[in-house]
Parts: C-alpha cells; structure tokens; sequence
C-alpha cells in the first residue's frame, strides 16, 4: 500500500508545485487535476488495502465527476477572462491588489 | 414597613418617575418627527421641551414628598438640633430660609415634617439604607442560562434629589435656551465660523426643534440612567447620554473643530466603557445578577448585589490572605452559583466599571475630550457637560460604593487628587471663557471623587448637587456674555462689561463665591450654621473628610495638602475669570459697543439658578438636603474601617470627620480668601502685572497653555502607533508577502533562466554575459511586481507546511 | 429506493418515505431550477419573469423548512400549521424523527433544520434584492438564478453533513456555482480577474482538503462522521496519540488539511487572499451572499467536523482537543486582528466589507474554538465547574455561534444591499463618493447605520448580544485553559479597533456635505427598495431588544446537537 501512498504523494506534490508555478491558467487548472487525483488514488488504495471499504471507491467516482465539473466553471471563468484581458497569464490578473 | 405599604408607595413612585422619565422622550419623538414638517421659525418645539420638562419637575418634587413621608424622615430637624452644632448661636434664621425650602420641597409635605417629633440623628448615621429604598422590575428583555437581563428601577433618597436636581436644572437651561438659540429660527442661518472659499460664510436652514428634541432626548436618557435598577440598565443609559452628547457636541456639524470634538469626546469615552464591560463581564460571571439590591419584601429570596457582596450591617466577610483572599457571598442559599468572589475579582470589577466612571467624568488621564466638547452650543455645556451627564461618573460611583474594595477607593481618591490639580493648574491660563469653566469642571469633578476615594460619600455626593447648580449658573452667565458679546469668547477682548450687563455679573459674582467657598468668618447663626453660599459647605466636607483620611493614614497625607491648595488656586482662576470679563478697561471697543443684557428670558433662568446657589445646601451638613440623599449612604460607611483591605486603609467615620470639621474649614477659608486677594492684585487693582509674571514663569505657562501635553502624548502613544500598525497589515500582502513567496516560486523560474543564458553565453563566448545577468534580475524584479494569484496558491501550500511544522512544535507531548 | 418506486408512492398519493419528506425542500429547490431551465427553453420567460419563478420556488422551500422547524420544535398539534403540515407529508415517523436519513449521508436533526431555515429565509431575502436592484437582466436571469439557488442547496446539504464525502461534496456544490457568480457580470474586467483569483483559489484548496479527506478517512478505516471519534479512540488506545507515532502524524496532517480547506470557505488568514478580491470584483448582492450564506454552511461543517472529532471521552485524547481548540482560537484572533487592521485604510466599500468579514469569521471563530476546548476538558481539572456544568458551558459556546450567525445574517445583508442600492444610484462603491448621502437617501443612511452599529456590537442592536455570548462563552472557556482568555483580551480590543473604520464610512455619510455636482441618490421611505432595507434593518434592531426567543431556540438547538 505503501507504493501507491508515495505515488499519491508525488502526484500531490506536482500539482501544487505546477499551481504554484505555471503562467498559464490552463496549466494552473490541469494542477487541479493532479491534487485531486492524487487524492482519489490515496482513496482507492486505502479501500483496496485499508480499512475504507467501498466508500474509497465511491469517493473516488463522485471525485472524478465533480472534477469535471469544477474544470468546466474554471474554463468558462478562463475564457471569459481571456474576452477582457486577451491574454490567458495569470500573472496579469493583478489589478485587484491591496 | 409592612409590604403593603411597600408595594402601595412603591407604584406610586414608579408612575411618578417614570412619568418625568418618559416625558422628555415623548417630547423628543414629537419634536423629532413634527419638526420634520413644521415651520421653521416657530418656537413651538421649544415650549413643548420646556412643558415637558417642567411637567417632569413637579412630578418630581411630588415623588419627592411621597419619599420623605413614606421613609418617615425630618428634613428639617437640625433646626431643633443645632444648637448642639458645632456652629454655635446667633441670629435667627431669616424668611428667606423658609422661602427656600418651600420653593424646593413641596409645601405640604415641609409643613407635616415640622410636626414629626422623630429624632433624625439616629437615623441618618449607620441606617439601613434599603430600608428606604424602594425597587421593582419593568420589563424583562431577555434571560440567558441564569442571567436575568431586566428594566429595572430603584428608588431611595439619592434618586428622588437627583430626579429634582437634574430635573430643576433641565428647566431652567430650557427656558435660557430658548432666548439663546433664536437665531437658529430662520430659514437662512448663516455660521460665522465655517469659512467657505471665496470669504463666504456657510448657509444653511435653521436647527431651532432639532435642538430642543436633542435636549429632550438627553434629559430622557439621563433620568433613565438615575432611574436604573441594575447596573446593565445603567450602562444602555450610559451609552445613550454619551450618543446624546455626542450629538449635541456636534450640534455645528459644518464647523470641523465641532465634529472632530464629538467625535473625540465619543471615542474617549468608548475607551472607558471598556474597563465598564470588563466589570459587567465579571458581574454576569460571578454574581449571575446586574440589579443593584431588592427591596421589594414580597419577594426577599432575590438578592441583589450590595445584598449578596455586604452583609446587612455592610461588612465584607473574607475569608483567606493574599491572592487567595476571597469574598463571601450572602443570601444565595440553594442556588447553584459560587459561593464565594476571589477578592482580586471584586477589585478588578469595581476598577473596571471606575475606568467608565473615569471617562464620563472626565477623570485623568481621559480628561482631555471635556474642554473640546465646548464645541457645543452654551446651553449644552451648561446641562450635559457640567451639572449632569458628566456627573453621572461621580453619581454611578457613588451609587456602586458597596461593591468597591479600599483598593479601589485608594485609585478612586489618587485619580480624583490628579485630576483636581490638572484642571486647576490649566484653568490658570486658559483665555476663553468657556474653557476656564470646562477645566474648572474637570478640578471640580475630581474633587467629587476625591471625597468618594476618602470615604467621603456624603461630602462627594454634597459637592455634586450643589457643584450643579452653581456650575450651571456659570455657563450661563457666561452663555449671557457670549450671546451678548455676538459670539466672542475670548476674555482678552473683554472687560468692564457689569455696566453693560449688570444681572449676568451678580448672578455670575454668585457663583464666583459660591465655588471658591467664600463664607463670612467667625460668623455664625443658630440653625443654619455659617454665612455662606452653598460652595463653602460641600467644600468644607470634602476638604474635612481629605484631612481626616490623611490623618488616620499618614502615607496618603498628599490627599489632603493637594485638594486645600487647589482651593487656593479656584479661588484664583475664578475672580481671574470674573475680573478679566466684567471689571478693567474694555480692552475691545466693537465688541464692548456693540455688548448688551440678554433679554428677560435668559435672565429669568440666572435669577433661579443663583437662588438656588446660595440656598441650596442650608444647614450644611445638618441640613435638609444632606438629610435626604444621606439615607442613601451604604451602611458600613458612617463607621469608618480599620485596616481594611488588603493594603490596611483606615476609612474614617463620622465621627472622625466631624472632629476634624472646624479645622479643615478653616484652613479651606483661609486659601480660598488667599486665592481670592491674589487675583484682586493681579486683575482688578493692578497692582501687579500678570504679563512680567508670565514672563517670570514662561516654560511653566506654555505647559500649562499646551494642557500638559496630554494632546501631545495620546498622540505619540495611541493614535500613531494604531495609523502604523494598521498601515503594516494592509501593506503585509504588498511587501512581505510579494517578497516572501513570490521571491522563492519566481527564483525557480529565474534559475532556469539564468541557466539557459549562462549556456548560451558559454557556446556564444559572449561578452553579454553581464548583460543578460542583469536582465535576468531585472526580470525577477518585474516578477516581484506581477501575478499575485500564483503566489496566492502557492501560499496554501507554505501555509499548510508551516502550521504542520507549527503543530510538530507545540503538541503537548506525553 | 429508485427513483421509480418515489414516483409511484407520490403518485399514489401514500405517504413518502422518511428521507424524502425531510429532503423535501431540497427537492423542490431542485425542482425550481429545473423549471428555470424550461422556462428558458420554451422561451416563456418574456410572459412569465424568471425572477418571479424564482422567488416562488424559494418561498416554497422556505415553508417547507418552516413548517418542519415548527414540526420539530413543536410536535404535530400546532393548530395554525396544520395544513402546512399536511401539504408537506409530515409524518411523526418522518420528520418528526430525529436521526441520519438517505444511508447515514446526511443526519436530520435540530441543528440541520435551524440552519437550513436561516438558509433559505436568506435565499427569499436575496432573490428579492436582486429583483430590486436588477443584477441579472431578464435574458440571463435563469442563469443567475439556478446558479444561486444550486449553491443553496450544497449549504444546505453542508448543514446536515453525516459523512466526509457528503462533507467535500457540499463545499464543492456551494462553491462551484459562486465562482460562476462571481465571473457573472461577463464584460467587467476587474469581474474575470475576481473570479479567475477566486476559482483557482479555490480548487487549489478543495484539493489540498480532498487530500485531507483521504488520510483521515484511510486511517480510521471510515468516513462516516459519528464513527470517527470512537476510531481514534480504538486507533490510538491507551495514550499513543503522540507525534513519534507515524499514524498520528498523518492523521494531524489530514485533520489539518481539512481544516484548511474549511478556512479558505470562512477566509480565516493565512487562506483569506482571496476574498478582498473576490468580493471587490463581484456584485456587491453575491458579496453578500459569499459573505453569509456560505459563512453560515461552512461553520454547520466546521461544528459538525469538531464535534465528529472531539466527541471522545478519553483522556490520553485531551492533548488533541486542547490543540485543536487552541489552534483555532489563534487562528480567531489573528483572523480577527488582521481582519479589522486591515480595513482600516479601504477606500472601497465592498473591500472594507469584505475585510469586515474576514474579522467577524474570525470572532464566530472563537465560539467554536471555546467549545472545543470546553468540549475537551476534564471535569475534575476544572475548579467550580462539574461535568454538568461543562456541558451547560458548551451549550451557550454553540447558542452563541447560532445567534451571531442569525443577527449576522441581518446586519450584513442589509449593509450589503445598501451598498448595491446606493451603487444603482450612484454608480459608486467608493467611500468618498458616500459623502452627504444622509441628505439624500435618509433611509438607506440611517439603516446603514444600524448595521454597522450592530457589527460593532454596540448596544441596544443585536451584534450587541452576540458578542456578548461570544465573550461570555471565551471568559468560560478561559476557566479550563488561560489561553482563551488572552484570546478575550484580543477580542476585546478588536471591538474598539473595528469602531473606527465603520464611523469613517458613517462619518462621510452624515456629518460631510455633499459635493456640489455628485450624482443624487434619491431614494424615498415609500420605495421597494426603502421598504426593503428597513424590513432587512427591523430584525436587527428587534433582535437587540428580544434577546430571549431566538436565544432559547438556539440553546435547544445546541442541547440536542451535543447530546
């Protein structure tokens, strides 16, 4: 089980560093992705070989769906940004300040 | 008393009161809403304030008999009694001592009490005094787990002489109003003191009802506060008369010294009520009840807090030494709340609602909003910032007496001692007239406190009553000359005016003796005792209870020596005031030409008022209005302590203090006639010149002209440091945080950067290679400036880390 | 239960089974988008107004919460709600029991109704605003709508939360559609850049939650919320709770992470950033929504997650209450604290509330960190208060949170939609350009200054009793471990701190002139808008004089919860 918690971890780890640290807001949204399935993958594991059950897996399954979910407002809200400031860089998004 | 009784005068006072309470508040939403519509230069609002007020007056005076004929008391008994005084005999006391006391008390009841044949003396030291107090509940707004959160109301001989004192005094500032504030009863008003660009003065309509019904509301809120059954109930008031205060103040809003000066005298006072909501904290958490004492026999099993912290003879029971020391709490049988208060608790709460008596009454180190609420219309510093709302200190401190340790009675004493001599010192040099008063207020209220501090009670709540009247005459007069002057407040341009306006400079002489305590010496009547205004006698009282304090306890003996030389020094500033504006040479002919007497409805008020500050504490000591509020005092003060508390203070009792009366009235007279001598040399003969004095002592003068420095400190101390913080946290996202996290995501990029580069520059032999160095850090300078979001997100990461490691530190280990 | 067979019993017209009359409400608020959607599609919103549609569905939800609020607090004899008992089904088997319903997802209870009640009373309230002040215009109306109304629902379900995955679906289903909200006003840059801030933001923190969620969930071996007390107990028996031990540390780890995420739906500092921005950049309506609604789902979360955690009895345990209860009373303060300072130099009015949110999340805060504490002590550490006392002590920390939240509710929606209606008129959220309004719009001026009066807690309003509570609750608290009362003293100042920038605002609207030129604001007494302020204001006020109803409600509320 061991195994898989460390590749959760890892996967966990990119993902914020790649939120933290991309430009692109499209790259900053697929970090969001690499968090949340290093958690399903956590999710998976604990049911397979801990104590969780199904539960783990049922988690993981609303996970995903709600992933996607999240990741079709956040393109909407990047395109829209896109309309307004013609650029998708995150780092232009700084008039609101202080 | 049997409860049938009770219950039966009981009612009868309540509707009574609450009828001269509700009164102004009626009068308050009628002016309120009708001015809204009305015309604006119709007096109408100001008679209704003027109906309802009075209306309240004479209720009051009603429930004031109904009180002295329940308690079954002698108002009149020292006139048997003192030829036993101290005062000797003389003369008889003349008819216009029979005329005070029927224009004061009501007529009827003044003729049955002569025939009471009940010794008073008895009564009036070591009484009980809820047995003359009557209580009872209005209206229950909320409970919370034990705590019954209620509309009180509590009655004993302090209420009713407060009601018909501040109800007396409202009256007449009323009617001087009326005459004072006409010019606002105009469509058209035009403020000399708001300086438009272009040389233009402000227009705006007039304000004649909006400051009736600001008045009106005032009155409600301070009857409400003198009203009040519990200490919460006290504390809604409390805020409501400084709103009121607060609106009054800023009754010029245009003017910005005026909106400043409410918003100033609001804040300190805020900064008070804090120490007063650490006190009611401590009262819910201890004693689970806010009412002040129940008398009501029908339902005795309910205790309130002088019942529950004092026994019935007003000892504290503790037990224990120390830290450890605790109070024991009565009449709580089978109820599931401590049985006992730490002793350090009960100072902490009895200093905690001091700090909110300090800031309503101007006390150091708050003291400084006072003088800046002149700002007010003259009217309003007569009535709210001199004879009642800043007396609401005195009057709250006095009431909360039997739940104060000696400890706090000590800071009570130092911090009214301080505060005494600051005023009197800074009234020396003030030049405004208004302000000479405000500074003279603040030295007087700290006098009031000073007799509370030294076990005084009696002397403390004196000096408050007849503090009123004659302060408010002041105002007054000095409203008079100010209304008469057109609004010039500057005695440097004043002078030789009593032929101008003689009644305003009698009246005003009046007061002048009646605050310096100027008595006739060696001269005394049977009866009424000495030969002097009502100042002498409250004086006297304080100044007899600081010298026994400081007698029977040596360390303290400043308390003493300070209060007899600042008598010296009112007496000074106060002729100084006097002389500076009636007497000399006018020193400017627009403003003298152009003086003339107030018309009869502001002079009418002048008359009353100087009346009553002649007449008002007859008999001294012994007299009928020291009879009245004295059933009030709490039981353990007329015996005095020993050693008490944990400090070993020696309160002295009455006895004490009567030994040692003779002496401290004569010392009192002797400065006091010094003072007066002094300011005759310097201001009237001219036999001294004040400006080679002033020059004698220029560093001396500019301290006491820049008030201490008080301004100087709270701004160095509080306000700055408040700007500096407050501009750190909004620049904490800015700076540090830009720096900080953005600096260590962006380092990734500019190494990458600098890397690339640096391998270009190798396979490019380059001598750009310093070049593209500092443009790679200009970059991550530019990287500085840009994209918060990224660094945003990378914080819930560093965040999450670092409470982690903050946990790893700090969990409580096995 | 199929779907099918639900339909056939209503078809039926028999009585609907237990879960599905308690998520009655719900469903119709569900049903309510739905008929948004249809009326869209059909294009029938030109005769029949989407705001209409929705305010109907909203005030049906309401009745529906009500009359099982007034079922569960009053049994089935109330005469006057019978027929609103018997339009809903109400059963005493049904709602009338109090218990886990839909497989022990979510839990019907005291606490859950009272919340959902304030819930969807604030939908009423701010569907109505957004008709008065018309944020969404007819032809995007349903979109507004179904987004707002699809957030009420996640808070609701977060107030019945009984398991972590219905935990993490709530924050997710509450957030999702306020980042859209926010991005609504589609041309406005400084709208894009709020909602990009506000949606990465806060993926960023579900992720770092989700996570949270799986360790903790993997190392009880359950994610139902009433078992996770007893398998830290059995996980961790006879005192091995200590950092050397790996497992403990993770699970410190995840209990952390969830609690961070938690943070950032409350904006306690440090996961505060984004709410400035976001609500600047948003309507000032959904900042009032952002503000309440999902302030008050979040806290029923944070409650119910502290209660699942510390409802354990053993004492080698103590040292985990104690921390979390201390951590987050510093993290109170320091919210409280930064929350004030920083307000004190906003020039802009939805910024400045914004900052007044974060303090007033870190005040509600202290409630909760003085019953965990309280909840964790040991009855015989305590001097003077017995074990029934500590549970009558932990009850008023909760009474005090449920009435803070309720007065709360009022005070800063009104301050919010007075800002909105004044921005309408003025079309400015600029303090500066507050300057002699009072002239104008006396109204709006004068309810203006019941709320922020009541945020200061001045009394006699109701922000007044509320942090009382909260303050009495923490001198409590502070009688099991100091450190509370080191966070009262905190408090305490904040209270002074925070008067100053609520009179700035006051002080430009009453005592400065209006400048010569300004655009007028003229909104008169008899107006929608003028009635609804004052509708919104009166609660505030009255809620200030009767303390004791709603108080009593609440510590019954707390009593059944902490049973």
């Amino acid at each position: 089980m061991n195994a898989y918690l460390a590749v959760a971890a890892v996967l966990f780890v990119c993902g914020v560093m790649c939120m933290a640290t991309k430009r692109n807001g499209i790259g900053v949204l697929m970090g969001v992705e690499l968090v949340l399935n290093g958690a399903n993958i956590n999710f998976v594991a604990f049911s397979k070989y801990g104590l969780l059950g199904l539960d783990g897996q049922i988690f993981s399954l609303f996970v995903i769906v709600l992933a996607a979910a999240e990741a079709a407002v956040a393109l909407a809200i990047a395109l829209n940004f896109y309309n307004n400031h013609l650029t998708i860089d995150v780092d232009q998004a700084s008039e609101l300040k202080n | 008393m049997s409860p049938e009784i009770y219950s039966e005068v009981g009612s009868l006072l309540k509707w009574l009161l609450t009828a001269a309470w509700l009164l102004p508040l009626l009068g308050f939403l009628v002016e309120i809403f009708g001015g809204y519509w009305a015309d604006r230069k119709s007096k109408v609002p100001a008679y209704l304030a003027v109906g309802c007020i009075a209306t309240g007056f004479l209720l009051s005076l009603i429930a004031l008999g109904t009180w002295v004929d329940a308690a079954d008391m002698n108002l009149w008994a020292f006139e048997s009694a003192g030829h036993s005084a101290e005062h000797g005999e003389g003369a008889e006391h003349g008819d216009d001592h029979e005329h005070a006391t029927v224009a004061e008390h009501d007529h009827a009841d003044a003729h049955d009490e002569e025939h009471h044949e009940h010794a008073s003396a008895d009564e009036h030291h070591g009484n009980d005094p809820l047995k003359t107090a009557f209580s009872g509940t209005f209206y229950r707004l909320g409970k919370f787990g034990r705590l019954d959160v209620t509309l009180d109301w509590y009655i004993d001989g302090l209420t009713v002489a407060m009601f018909a004192m501040v109800t007396l005094i409202a009256s007449c500032i009323h009617i001087f109003a009326i005459g004072y504030m006409s010019d606002e009863l105009t469509e058209h008003y035009e403020d000399h003191f708001v300086h438009l660009p272009g040389g233009r003065h402000f227009h705006r309509p007039g304000r004649f009802y909006r400051f009736f019904a600001y008045l009106s509301l005032f009155c409600f809120s301070m009857l409400g506060l003198v009203l009040a059954g519990n200490i919460f109930q006290v504390f809604i008031f409390w805020e409501l008369v400084g709103v009121c205060s607060y609106l009054l103040i800023g009754f010029y809003v245009e003017r910005h010294s005026a909106s400043t000066a409410a918003n100033k005298a609001f804040i300190m006072n805020r900064v008070g009520d804090f120490g007063f909501l650490i006190g009611l904290m401590v009262i819910w958490t201890w004693f689970g009840v806010f009412q002040f004492a129940n008398t009501d026999p029908a339902h005795a099993d309910q205790a309130g807090l002088f019942q529950m912290v004092r026994t019935h003879d007003g000892t504290l029971v503790t037990e224990g030494e120390g830290m450890e020391k605790t109070v024991s709490l009565q009449h709580i049988e089978g109820e599931a709340r401590p049985s006992s208060i730490p002793y350090w608790l009960l100072t902490v709460a009895g200093l905690g609602i001091f700090a909110g008596c300090i800031g309503k009454s101007a006390q150091f180190p708050l003291q400084t909003w006072l003088p800046d609420a002149m700002e007010g219309p003259t009217p309003v510093s007569a009535l709210v910032h001199s004879a009642t709302m800043v007396a609401a200190g005195v009057y709250l401190a006095a009431r909360f007496y039997p739940m104060f340790t000696p400890e706090v009675l000590l800071v009570i004493a130092y911090v009214g001692c301080i505060t005494l001599f600051i005023g009197a010192t800074i009234a020396l040099v003030v030049t405004d007239i208004k302000r000479v008063l405000a500074y003279s207020t603040i030295s007087q209220l700290g006098y009031m406190m000073l007799a509370l501090g030294v076990g005084g009670w009696i002397a403390g709540l004196f000096h408050l009553i007849t503090h009123a009247f004659f302060k408010s005459l002041m105002f007054l007069c000095s409203g008079s000359v100010i209304h008469g002057c057109h609004h010039e407040q500057e005695m440097t341009k004043m002078g030789g005016l009593y032929k101008k306006m003689p009644i305003t400079c009698w009246t005003m002489f009046v007061g002048v003796v009646a605050i310096c305590g100027l008595a006739i010496p060696f001269v005394t009547l049977p009866a009424i005792g000495a030969v002097a205004f009502s100042g002498f006698h409250s004086k006297d009282a304080i100044i007899a209870s600081a010298l026994t304090f400081s007698s029977l306890n040596p360390v303290h003996s400043l308390l003493f020596y300070v209060p007899l030389i600042t008598a010296g020094i009112t007496a000074f500033y106060m002729f100084r005031m006097w002389f500076m504006t009636f007497f000399g040479k006018p020193k400017d002919h627009h403003v003298y030409d152009h003086a003339h007497e107030s018309p009869t409805v502001m002079t009418a008020p002048l008359l009353i008022l100087s009346f009553f500050a002649i007449f008002v504490a007859v008999g001294g000591e012994a007299g009928p209005l020291v009879t009245l509020y004295g059933a009030a005092e709490p039981a353990h003060v007329a015996m005095g302590a020993t050693d008490a508390g944990n400090i070993g203070l020696n309160l002295p009792s009455h006895e004490q203090i009567h030994n040692f009366h003779a002496q401290a009235g004569m010392a009192a007279l002797l400065v006091a006639f010094a003072g007066t001598l002094l300011a005759y040399l310097f201001y009237a003969s001219g036999a001294v010149d004040p400006g080679t004095v002033k020059r004698q002592f220029e560093s001396v003068h500019e301290f006491l002209v820049d008030k201490w420095r008080f301004d100087v400190l709270y701004d160095w101390m509080w306000q700055r440091p408040v700007h500096v913080v407050a501009s750190w946290c909004t620049a904490f996202d800015k700076y540090v945080l830009d720096g900080l996290i953005h600096g260590s995501a962006s380092s990734v990029v500019k190494i990458a950067q600098w890397d690339r580069k640096f391998d270009e520059a190798v396979v490019d032999r380059s001598v750009n290679v310093l070049g593209e160095v500092t443009m790679s850090v200009a970059n991550w300078f530019r990287g500085l400036q840009t994209g918060q979001l990224r660094q945003y997100v990378m914080l819930i990461a560093v965040s999450v880390v670092s409470l982690f490691v903050l946990v790893f530190i700090f969990f409580p280990g096995q | 239960m199929s779907v099918n067979e639900i339909i056939e019993h209503a078809l039926k017209g028999e009585i609907l089974p237990r879960s599905v009359q308690i998520f009655g409400p719900e469903i119709a608020l569900c049903l309510t988008i739905l008929a948004l959607l249809f009326v869209r599609m059909f294009e029938i919103h030109r005769r029949l107004p989407t705001n209409l549609v929705a305010l109907l569905g909203a005030l049906i939800a309401f009745l529906g919460v009500f009359s099982q609020f007034m079922y569960v607090k009053g049994g089935s004899e109330i005469p006057a709600m019978m027929a609103l008992f018997q339009a809903w089904g109400l059963t005493p088997e049904g709602v009338g029991e109090v218990g886990p319903y839909f497989t022990g997802l979510l839990v019907h209870d005291q606490f859950s109704v009272f919340f959902r009640l304030g819930l969807c009373l604030f939908l009423v309230l701010m569907i109505a605003l957004t008709v008065l002040s018309g944020i969404p215009d007819s032809e995007d109306g349903q979109d507004f709508y179904t987004l707002l109304i699809g957030s009420s629902v996640g808070m609701m379900l977060a107030c019945g939360a009984n398991h972590l995955l219905t935990l993490f679906l709530a924050v997710e289903m509450m957030s999702v559609p306020s980042y859209a909200m926010v991005a609504f006003q589609k041309g406005r840059r400084q709208a894009s850049e709020a909602a990009l801030k506000y949606v990465i933001y806060g993926a960023g923190a579900a992720g770092v939650m989700l996570y949270g969620l799986s360790l903790v969930a993997g190392v009880l071996g359950t994610a139902s919320m009433p078992e996770l007390a007893a398998q830290v107990s059995t996980a961790f028996a006879g005192g091995s709770f200590v950092l050397t031990n790996p497992v403990a540390v993770t699970l410190a780890l995840g209990i952390l992470m969830v609690l961070a995420g938690l943070a950032f739906k409350l904006s306690l500092v440090p996961f505060h950033f984004w709410c400035p921005d976001a609500f600047e950049g948003a309507a000032a309506e959904v900042g009032g929504f952002l503000s309440v609604a999902s302030k008050a789902g979040a806290f029923a979360l944070l409650v119910r997650f502290c209660i699942a955690l510390t409802g354990n009895p053993d004492p080698s345990l103590a040292g985990l209450n104690l921390s979390l209860g201390i951590g987050l009373g510093v993290a109170a303060a320091v919210t409280a604290t930064f929350g004030n300072l920083a307000a004190y130099s906003q020039k802009n009015m939805k910024r400045l509330l914004a900052y007044s949110t974060i303090a007033h999340a870190g005040y509600m805060l202290m409630a909760v960190s003085a019953l965990v504490i309280i909840r964790g002590a040991n009855p015989s550490g305590v001097p003077g208060l017995t074990s029934a006392g500590l549970d009558a002590e932990a009850r008023r920390c909760l009474e005090a949170l449920l009435y803070y939240l309720a007065v709360y509710l009022f005070m800063n929606l009104g301050a919010f939609a007075i800002v909105a209606l004044i921005r309408n008129q003025i079309f400015s959220e600029e303090i500066e350009d507050y300057r002699g309004l009072a002239g104008e719009a006396p109204v709006l001026c004068v309810c203006m200054l019941i709320c922020l009066f009541s945020l200061v807690g001045l009394p006699p309003l109701g922000g007044f009793w509320a942090k009382l509570e909260i303050f009495a609750s923490l001198f409590q608290a502070g009688r099991v471990h100091w450190f509370m009362w080191v966070v009262l003293g905190i408090a305490a100042v904040n209270t002074v701190f925070s008067l100053f920038y609520y009179m700035r605002v006051l002080k430009s609207m009453f005592l400065t002139e209006r400048p010569v030129g300004a655009r007028s604001a003229l909104v008169p007494f008899r107006s929608a808008p003028g009635l609804y302020v004052v509708m919104v204001s009166v609660p505030v006020l009255l809620l200030g004089v009767l303390a004791g109803p709603l108080s009593q409600t609440a510590n019954n509320v707390a009593r059944i919860l902490l049973r």
